[in-house]
């Protein structure tokens, strides 16, 4: 493929995620909720480590450290757009059988407007996110340069959530209704991946079943930089989230090649 | 309006739900047997919580696993038996109450009634788990737990029909009526002793969690005439409030010229 054809593939997907950014900035109400919404759940966890006494927790963690851990992981989590309703409404209304005939591919576009919308959400929720950490905790963590490393594994972590979220919209072709199958995903991301508290509470077993899973990279990957600077660990997840990233597109190429083959097939 | 046929008018809808809902037998179980999952899921994170601290702000994991129990049969119920509370929004706004509005039976029973959603099904068999296993469906206690289930499910409906009814003054509310009824879910399943002051207020008002999730939860716990007492009448004073809200409401609402039979 030469340059000339890169940035013309690339152009195409970028203006779907550019029309995605802009449609998700017209709903207004629906960012507004997200952001209220992370705020409830921010402060009803803040009272639970408020209850327990959270110097008792985890060392070298204190209360205020254990609220930017969860403001950092629902911040990655509540900036994934349900791809997979999308797919799966397309699948079930047969509208899926007019994107495959347009000249880009539909996995892609998909994958496109979705990171589109995630984009606008993360720079939405990420203030909002830090805002109630802040006022529940009343300030930053002990060492806050962490928390730099959070952006970009928090980016590298909305990338594997989108991609496994397409993978279970394209489950739709075989299944039709996907949402159990997101159901125990998103359940496993939570208790795997550590969204509510850090993965180091959990009993030795758990965290060795977690951390042979991708669960972890979606939220205690960038929420365990607000517990200390660790710029090592960082590296080591970030390393770990891109090769999770071309697994998963390996395994929607093959999942997309099957779905139209299975499309064509039964007619559409 | 005459109790015994709106009973009868209810009792047929609820088993013209659960006969659409079991004609896609492979999807309702589906359905049924992922919610339980995905339930046990999300109750791992209490039990890991409870396993690394034992006690918070008084509560053990047997508490916990009754406020589970309580809300989740209470939650499930309200979808199964009112599943169409939270589509009203929608239908008022679009003018969907129109094929309702000329039938002879009461409106608001009929829009409730007319969805059912099979993963409530799966909501109550973790709920009924979950007071099993918190050693709370002995003999004794079993009166009171389906008290507590009932009034719980009541106020879930209710509320839904509360939240939702604001589409009448304010047009398309389905995501801020949705999120409401959510906070209100999400809070009656976190212990009580974590809440007090104003939010506790809040909580038993603008996001009524208390009475869908706390007051019933006490009713198991401790059980007690009083506590029944005051579980039933929240229920009913929930219910006539959605009612009253509801038919103050439809003075507002405005056809949306639909053309649609209605069996």
């Amino acid at each position: 493929m030469t340059a000339a054809r890169v940035a013309i593939v690339t152009g195409k997907y970028l203006a779907f995620a550019r029309a995605a950014a802009r449609r998700a900035l017209a709903e207004r109400t629906v960012l507004i909720g997200r952001s209220v919404f992370l705020g409830v759940i921010l402060f009803a966890f803040s009272r639970i480590w408020h209850v327990i006494g959270a110097s008792s927790a985890l060392p070298g963690a204190g209360e205020r450290e254990l609220v930017w851990y969860l403001a950092v992981s629902e911040w990655s989590v509540l900036s994934v757009p349900p791809l997979f309703l999308a797919i799966e409404a397309e699948v079930r209304s047969g509208d899926v059988a007019c994107r495959l005939v347009r000249p880009v591919g539909y996995v892609g576009s998909q994958i496109s407007e979705a990171v589109g919308e995630a984009a606008l959400r993360l720079a939405v929720l990420g203030p909002s996110a830090a805002l109630f950490a802040w006022a529940l905790s009343g300030g930053f963590p002990a060492d806050p340069r962490g928390l730099w490393f959070a952006l970009p594994l928090g980016l590298v972590a909305t990338l594997i959530a989108i991609l496994f979220m397409a993978a279970i919209g394209l489950s739709a072709f075989w299944i039709i209704d996907t949402s159990p199958f997101f159901w125990i995903w998103q359940k496993l991301t939570f208790v795997l991946g550590g969204l509510l508290f850090p993965l180091e509470l959990y009993p030795d077993w758990l965290q060795r079943i977690a951390h042979a899973t991708p669960f972890p990279l979606m939220c205690w990957a960038p929420a365990r930089m607000a517990l200390g600077f660790a710029p090592r660990q960082a590296l080591g997840s970030a390393l770990q989230g891109l090769l999770w990233v071309g697994i998963l597109i390996g395994l929607l190429v093959v999942m997309s090649r099957r779905a139209r083959a299975r499309l064509t097939v039964s007619g559409g | 309006m005459a109790l015994r046929p709106t009973l009868r008018f209810a009792r047929a809808l609820v088993a013209t739900n659960l006969r659409a809902s079991l004609a896609l037998r492979g999807a309702f179980w589906l359905q049924a047997a992922f919610m339980v999952a995905n339930n046990l899921a999300f109750f791992t994170t209490w039990w890991l919580l409870f396993a690394r601290f034992h006690d918070i702000g008084g509560w053990q994991l047997r508490d916990m696993m009754t406020v589970f129990g309580v809300v989740a049969s209470g939650f499930g119920g309200s979808v199964v038996f009112g599943g169409g509370a939270r589509r009203l929004s929608r239908m008022i706004s679009d003018g969907g109450l129109d094929p309702l509005l000329v039938q002879p039976k009461p409106v608001l029973l009929h829009a409730v009634g007319s969805a059912s959603t099979a993963s409530g099904w799966g909501d109550m068999t973790t709920g009924v788990g979950m007071l099993y296993l918190a050693g709370r469906l002995d003999f004794e206690t079993l009166p009171f737990v389906l008290l507590a289930a009932a009034t719980s499910a009541t106020v879930f409906v209710a509320v839904a029909v509360l939240f939702q009814s604001l589409a009448f003054w304010l047009g398309d509310v389905e995501q801020l009526s949705r999120q409401l009824w959510e906070f209100t879910l999400t809070f009656a399943l976190y212990p009580r002793p974590l809440f007090s002051g104003g939010i506790s207020f809040l909580l038993y008002t603008l996001v009524p969690a208390g009475f869908a999730g706390f007051l019933p939860v006490e009713v198991v716990r401790q059980p007690s005439l009083l506590l029944c007492l005051a579980a039933l009448a929240a229920a009913l004073g929930w219910w006539l409030l959605a009612l009253g809200v509801f038919a103050l409401g439809l003075r507002r609402y405005e056809s949306g010229n639909h053309f649609s039979a209605r069996g």
